[in-house]
């Protein structure tokens, strides 16, 4: 296996693992593995088939040759002459068989007739087959010899006279000497004189059926080990070229019916990729190849061909699936944006009234909300607040939201009292609400003059209410029905006194029940330990407090429902008069507006050191509308004083009609280099950031306006 | 100390030199009306001088434009010798502090 993937092959790695190859090589392994089995099953046959043909041949020879010498002499006598000197001559005479001394007793046998002619019929016996020799010999069983009586070798090294003898055995004599006349007869051994051969042979017999003598053949085996060479070399020629013809037809067979359709298929995969990373629609890689194999590459190109059809529908599916929701999400954030911008969302709401502030936030749950608050002047004197939760969530929530906020507002405007308010806005929703949807309100008037409120809570939370130097409590006021729910629902209102310094908090239920991800809620408990955390703060840090700590409560939890905060603070009326001076924005004005300013910090029996940090400001703020608002052009600056209660501060505001600039956004200077690396200037703002305790910037109709507080 | 009253004047500047050394002490405020008076003072009044002393007891207090001239004056003396600023009350020493002019100039 290839160590690493296709993807990171080269060519040539490609062709090398390749399935035409991995079929080319299967073929040459599997038929070399057959050829070899083959071969030995082959050669094995061939050496039994050729042998045992030599040796059938050989013991042809030896049967003709006894035949023939039986007609012309009778050999027995020839061997019993023989077998007589043998065994009459002393053991010690005989010596090793080829001793000249001995073999000359023999010497008369070889002028005999009978012998003459018997070795003459076994020399063209020879001469005429395929043996190497063909002679006479007899094993004496006393001995253990073979005792040779006449052997027509002509070698002079090989021949075997008259009466020479050689060690033989029964064993390998016994095939002879109990032999059957069934199976031809024969021995094989591996000698030093002529290497493998293999003898053979046929009893001559007495008259009395004894044996007299063996006529026998020699046969060498070298042949058979040649011819088995030969075989070999044309078998393994033969056999190498029929294995790669083979395997070349294979390969080109596999070729053609896998790897090619296969190829084709990746081809038209890479080709369908591309398109679709170009963002072609549809394609017709797969459906145009037309592979025709009948097999299981034939059914995959079918299955990518539907595959391409099926995913070219299912994109086209998507896109519309796409595109409706995007234009959805389109009209939900423009609706988010037109309720948004329904509700105040303009602070400081009311820069000209100096009774009281008032902040408020509305985070929805989804892209629209149900939830809504909503503050007005009724008349000069007379400010209507509004919190509402209407049931439900999401886009049927925000079209009822909608209608009840305009309903409020418009009737509260008619000047009734907040009951009537309220049972004229229930009548006209339940007169026509089949979608049985309702609305929980508060809903009060505060009278600017003295802090007298008289509200209604038709189904809605209860207020928490700050009274000036105590604790957020709650307010469990008197609850009427939730609005839409029934007809002639009677509400009852109820009066709170604000005295200057008091605070009122209205929220929804989105408020007390934001739950984390352990689901645990965060409760009236939490939210008025927030409250009484910043109790001293404004209304917009009281609420932006609220909404950190809901924030920080929920963590990760998603929210639920919408989440809604108002926070009114109620200064009362004289004791927060505002006092202004216009001048033309000039340095040479400051001390005007300095002897103005200082005029009226002795009125709140100011101390020196604050007074001085006001002056330095002054300074700094009408320095910098002087030398940069009007960039050369005049223009004038208006410097706005008012007292506070709750805490005791001195509010200024510095308003004037130049460039927009917000110096709240400049960086401050790094005020630990030395006197060298310092630039000049850059201070001034920092100073008054450092001096004063609160700073707030806006711009509003034209003018850039800054408003610094100082406790005092 | 008793609050300016309307039309007074808002800085009035001494000084007492004795060959090298120069002594300035600055009463009423160092603002933006005032700070250019000051800086042309210090320029008039600094050359030759290698040791110039501040003395600022009747300085009610000084805005940016004042510390503008400060360090422009001590960017100078930085130069040609030493200034020490003395008699600092507890506003100006403030704007001091917060400012990082404390590290800055020598106040003794």
């Amino acid at each position: 296996m290839p160590e690493k993937s296709v993807r990171e092959m080269n060519k040539y790695e490609r062709l090398r693992y390749s399935l035409a190859s991995r079929t080319f090589h299967t073929a040459v392994g599997g038929a070399m593995i057959l050829g070899i089995v083959a071969l030995i099953i082959g050669l094995g046959w061939y050496a039994y088939s050729y042998s045992s043909q030599l040796i059938k041949g050989a013991f042809g020879v030896t049967k003709n040759a006894q035949q023939i010498i039986s007609k012309v002499v009778d050999p027995t006598s020839l061997g019993h002459d023989v077998m007589d000197l043998y065994r009459s001559v002393p053991e010690e005479t005989r010596g090793d068989g080829d001793d000249a001394g001995y073999l000359s007793l023999y010497d008369s046998f070889t002028t005999r007739e009978d012998y003459v002619q018997i070795l003459s019929i076994l020399k063209d016996f020879r001469d005429s087959s395929t043996v190497s020799d063909v002679y006479y010999a007899m094993y004496d069983e006393e001995t253990g010899m073979l005792v040779y009586f006449a052997d027509p070798d002509e070698d002079e090294d090989t021949v075997c006279p008259t009466g020479f003898f050689e060690t033989a055995t029964k064993k390998e004599l016994n095939t002879f000497l109990n032999w059957n006349g069934k199976k031809t007869p024969y021995y094989i051994e591996k000698t030093d004189r002529y290497g493998w051969i293999c003898t053979t042979g046929i009893s001559v017999n007495n008259a009395d059926g004894s044996i007299a003598g063996f006529i026998l053949a020699d046969v060498t085996l070298k042949e058979v080990g040649s011819g088995m060479l030969k075989f070999l070399l044309q078998y393994g020629i033969s056999m190498f070229v029929l294995i790669n013809l083979v395997a070349i037809f294979m390969t080109r067979h596999m070729k053609k019916k896998l790897v090619q359709p296969i190829n084709k298929i990746a081809e038209a995969a890479e080709a369908y990729l591309k398109d679709k990373k170009d963002g072609v629609g549809v394609t017709d890689h797969f459906s145009k190849l037309n592979i025709n194999t009948g097999d299981e590459v034939e059914n995959l190109a079918l299955i990518m061909a539907d595959m391409e059809t099926d995913l070219a529908d299912y994109e086209d599916d998507l896109t519309r699936v796409a595109a409706e929701k995007e234009r959805i999400s389109i009209e939900l954030s423009l609706a988010t944006r037109i309720q948004a911008d329904m509700l105040p969302n303009i602070f400081p709401a009311f820069p000209d009234r100096s009774e009281f502030d008032v902040f408020a936030s509305m985070k929805p749950a989804k892209e629209v909300g149900g939830d809504f608050y909503d503050f007005f002047l009724i008349d000069e004197d007379h400010l209507g607040l509004v919190m509402a939760d209407v049931s439900g969530k999401g886009v049927p929530a925000a079209l009822f939201m909608m209608v009840s906020k305009i309903l409020v507002q418009n009737i509260a405007m008619s000047g009734k009292s907040p009951a009537e308010v309220i049972k004229t806005i229930n009548d006209q929703i339940c007169a026509n609400n089949r979608e049985e949807m309702f609305v929980t309100v508060w809903f009060g008037v505060l009278d600017l003059r003295d802090g007298t409120l008289r509200a209604v809570n038709a189904g809605h939370e209860y207020p928490i209410l700050k009274k000036p130097g105590g604790d957020f409590e709650l307010v469990k006021d008197i609850h009427g029905f939730v609005v839409g729910g029934f007809a002639s629902s009677k509400y009852r209102e109820y009066e709170l006194k604000l005295d200057p310094g008091a605070k009122l908090f209205l929220y929804t239920d989105g408020v007390t029940e934001a739950s984390n991800v352990d689901s645990v809620l965060f409760g009236t408990g939490r939210t008025l330990e927030v409250l009484n955390n910043n109790k001293d703060a404004g209304p917009e840090t009281v609420v932006q407090s609220v909404n950190n700590a809901i924030s920080e409560f929920c963590g990760s939890a998603p929210q639920f429902d919408d989440i809604t905060l108002m926070c009114l603070e109620y200064f009362g009326k004289g004791n927060t008069e505002m006092k202004e001076i216009t001048v033309e924005a000039k340095i040479e004005n400051i001390p005007e507006v300095t002897d103005f300013v200082n005029g009226e910090l002795e009125k709140l029996e100011c101390s020196l050191k604050a007074q001085m940090q006001i002056d330095v400001a002054i300074d700094e703020l009408l320095g910098n509308i002087a030398r940069y608002a009007y960039g050369g052009s005049g223009g004038n600056a208006t410097v706005q004083i008012r007292a506070k209660e709750e805490p005791k501060a001195v509010e200024l505001t510095f308003i004037d009609g130049g460039t927009p600039y917000d110096p709240l956004k400049k960086d401050d200077p790094d005020i630990s280099l030395g006197a060298d690396e310092r630039e000049v200037g850059g201070l001034g703002i920092f100073l008054v950031k450092k001096t004063m305790d609160d700073m707030k910037y806006e711009y509003k109709d034209g003018q850039n306006r800054l408003t610094v507080t100082k406790l005092l | 100390m008793a609050l300016k009253k309307k039309g007074e004047r808002l800085m009035n500047i001494t000084k007492n030199r004795e060959e090298n050394k120069l002594t300035v002490t600055v009463e009423g405020k160092i603002d933006s009306v005032t700070a250019p008076e000051f800086e042309e003072f210090i320029k008039e009044n600094i050359d030759g001088v290698t040791e110039l002393t501040l003395d600022l007891s009747s300085l009610d207090y000084i805005s940016s434009a004042g510390l503008r001239v400060l360090l422009l004056t001590q960017k100078r003396m930085n130069a040609q010798g030493t200034m020490k600023v003395t008699n600092v009350n507890e506003t100006v020493s403030e704007i001091f502090e917060v400012t990082g002019f404390s590290d800055i100039l020598t106040i003794g």
